[in-house]
């Protein structure tokens, strides 16, 4: 059993991803055709992926309801605004204009789902000015560069800095170019050759997390 | 608790009103200061400039609705000049919750502008797959995308004449509110494909893209609502972007003037820990 | 004014204030739009995936264009779906092998090439430039990107930050030097990052009041005034509410 269950998922790793490594130095039409056909398929099995994501959700919510356990109305407003969604998606073909004219799908994305994630997000404008007025202190020399960064930076990407301070401009230019794409290309440099390293490491069969616990 | 200690521990709230006032105040009586250009601005605005007509500009919309203010102006503008340019425009996105958003600026700059459906610019929509459908469009753009957003076959399309896969088309922005975004359409698209390609993002994102800017591996950037006015100015259609900017100056002085004030409290109060 | 749009503005206005009624404090209206913006959210995720996945990729180019080719990733989707079967759960890791093996050899060539590669090239630029007719020469000036003395502080910046990272030794002598000053670096990029994302905030922000200043008009029947009075009417009823409901035991 243990071949079935541990072995050979791994050795389906092991040649999969040699082989589209391997794919990209070769340029014939057979290996091609092949990058063509898998990345077809990931297409596919992204679709199944977004499904097993969702799902959880569905569960975590339905034993909430179901147990009247605290909040559960809110799980309620859930599932009614999931279902309504869905119900309205199915009806207009997942379409959220047909010929220019908005679907009742596309007045709930309009009007629900873009206000409520725009909002959601907006209101960590007022957050950050409160950490900023908390937190942002010159404690110490680093963080004293910090925070001239931060307003250089801040003033001289906005009309009125630009007024008020005409060098702001052009210093948080040679910053942003400068000075903060060197720290950027270096941190690059290291996640990337730290995703190799783990692709490798995958591809090997040393990192083995993704295939999830059990002891087989 | 002295005078610096107590001002140290104001409400939060009371911040939170500030920062509204400085947002709505100038919104409600704008004062229109002038916007510079930026040489990453201009970097994409003259690429599409130089292009011939009925190019094909590839544009992707890989942004949801928590980005909208920084990602919806600079989409309207990048199309408002490949539309009057009149060139060939093939949109898709790789964020599912922003087909929405993207479906309705196509079909709202495509119907100010006149243009056709099919014959001047096609929606793709969203395919899931993240970076395996940037690899599949590189290999076979028919593959990937069967059928456009309205479900018609996207062989055959006249926008699409002799477009087989992204080798075929003239320029790519990749509008990225995060991944799969700008850096995505160059490490599976670009780097094998070999198109020219231009990014607009976030503010969060943009410092981020810089050394890609530096290294030429994009030819311009659009960061943020400041990248989205500047567009617009470039353009000579002013729209939401220039708008918000004198809110953006208001809020970001408040914003220097809080760290100003909660350094000059923090200082008193050590001074004062220090004698006492 | 067609009918939808200003019921549309009336919903997406209150559901506005409703989000931004915590900035008052956590309260049940809040809690309702929360759970609502994941409803809708979820629900627009799964009728996009059903009607582009199973209609566009699978149903259609299967049954019109005979792509019999296209059950193999069908099935190995399906076989990522017995994770919810605990007796067939291990089946499931076959699919999560194949995504993650042509995932990884994806990546690893075209990540080499593009951001370790092509940024290495970029740091090790030439420092003199060969004009024709004017000899070797070296650029000072600060604002232009590709200068010399920019290519210098690039590259010291690039060293310096890798060796703070790379080098877990403890930094002495001239090591302590190279790592204080990719402290610094970073500290000035920190800050650029806190700028930009200051701006980001401020622009989701800007984006939302701009809506509510437009639902305010007479043509949308002004939901942004009605409504903001009725939000705080809603936060005052139930803040006395919550005042005279007895502490809960425990």
């Amino acid at each position: 059993m243990i071949l079935l269950r541990r072995q050979l998922p791994l050795f389906i790793t092991l040649v999969t991803g040699l082989t589209m490594a391997t794919q990209y130095y070769v340029p014939h039409p057979v290996s091609e055709e092949l990058l063509t056909s898998v990345t077809k398929w990931l297409q596919i099995i992204g679709g199944f992926a977004l499904v097993l994501g969702v799902t959880s959700l569905f569960h975590v919510h339905a034993v909430k309801i179901r147990r009247q356990e605290a909040g559960w109305g809110y799980s309620g407003v859930l599932y009614a605004g999931m279902l309504g969604t869905i119900a309205v998606g199915l009806w207009a073909n997942g379409k959220e204009s047909i010929d220019g004219v908005m679907t009742a799908f596309g007045w709930a994305y309009s009007y629900m789902m873009v206000p409520l994630q725009g909002t959601m997000f907006a209101i960590l404008a007022f957050f950050i000015a409160s950490a900023a007025y908390r937190s942002f202190r010159a404690r110490s020399r680093e963080a004293a560069v910090l925070l001239a960064a931060a307003v250089i930076v801040m003033m001289g990407r906005v009309p009125l800095g630009e007024y008020i301070l005409p060098l702001s401009g052009d210093v948080s230019q040679w910053i942003l170019n400068v000075l903060n794409a060197s720290v950027r290309r270096a941190i690059l440099i290291g996640v990337s050759l730290g995703a190799v390293a783990l692709s490798f490491k995958i591809i090997f069969g040393v990192e083995r997390s993704y295939l999830g616990g059990g002891k087989e | 608790m002295t005078f610096a200690e107590r001002m140290l521990k104001i409400d939060r709230r009371i911040i939170f009103l500030v920062i509204g006032l400085c947002t709505l105040l100038p919104l409600l009586y704008p004062v229109g200061l002038p916007i510079k250009i930026s040489p990453e601005v201009r970097g994409v605005y003259d690429h599409i400039e130089s292009l011939p007509e009925r190019s094909v500009v590839f544009l992707s919309f890989d942004f949801d609705p928590a980005s909208k203010p920084e990602l919806h102006p600079q989409a309207i503008a990048l199309l408002r000049h490949a539309f009057k340019k009149n060139l060939r425009v093939v949109a898709m996105t790789l964020w599912v919750t922003g087909t929405g958003l993207a479906d309705q600026i196509i079909t709202q700059v495509a119907r100010e502008m006149e243009k056709e459906n099919g014959k001047d610019y096609v929606f793709l929509g969203w395919s899931p797959g993240n970076t395996a459908v940037i690899i599949n469009l590189g290999q076979d753009l028919y593959k990937a995308f069967p059928s456009d957003y309205g479900g018609k076959p996207t062989k055959g399309l006249p926008v699409l004449d002799g477009v087989h896969s992204l080798k075929d088309i003239t320029y790519l922005v990749g509008l990225g509110a995060g991944n799969p975004g700008v850096e995505a359409w160059y490490v599976f698209g670009k780097d094998k494909y070999r198109f020219e390609m231009g990014g607009g993002c976030t503010g969060v994102m943009a410092p981020g893209l810089y050394p890609l800017l530096r290294s030429g591996q994009i030819n311009g950037l659009i960061g943020g609502l400041r990248g989205a006015a500047e567009y617009e100015s470039l353009i000579d259609r002013k729209g939401t972007a220039v708008a918000g900017m004198d809110a953006q100056s208001a809020t970001h002085a408040a914003i220097v003037l809080l760290v100003i004030m909660c350094n000059v409290f923090y200082f008193a109060s050590r001074a004062q820990q220090g004698r006492g | 004014m067609p009918f939808e749009s200003i019921i549309g503005a009336w919903v997406a206005t209150g559901l506005t204030l409703f989000i931004f009624s915590f900035l008052y404090k956590d309260n049940p209206v809040f809690k309702v739009a929360e759970h609502l913006y994941v409803g809708v959210s979820v629900g627009y995720t799964i009728v996009k995936t059903y009607d582009t996945v199973i209609v566009h990729l699978i149903w259609k180019p299967i049954v019109e264009n005979q792509e019999w080719m296209l059950l193999i990733p069908v099935f190995i989707g399906l076989l990522m779906l017995t994770r919810y079967v605990p007796k067939a759960s291990w089946l499931s890791r076959y699919a999560f092998a194949f995504i993650v093996g042509v995932g990884s050899g994806l990546a690893i060539p075209r990540t080499i090439s593009s951001f370790i590669l092509k940024q290495i090239e970029d740091t090790i630029r030439p420092l003199l430039t060969l004009m024709p007719g004017e000899g070797v020469s070296f650029t000072w000036n600060l604002l232009s990107p590709a200068s010399g003395v920019n290519a210098i502080i690039i590259l010291v910046g690039v060293c310096s930050v890798l060796f703070y990272f790379f080098f877990s030794v403890e930094h002495r002598g001239p090591g302590k030097a190279v790592a204080r000053t990719g402290v610094f670096f970073l500290m000035i990029a920190f800050g650029a990052a806190f700028g930009y994302t200051v701006m980001a905030r401020m622009s989701l922000l800007i984006g939302r009041l701009t809506d509510l200043i437009e639902f305010s008009d007479a043509s949308y029947g002004r939901p942004t005034l009605w409504l903001l009075v009725m939000t705080i009417g809603l936060l005052i009823v139930l803040g006395r509410r919550t005042r005279s409901e007895p502490p809960q035991e425990g």
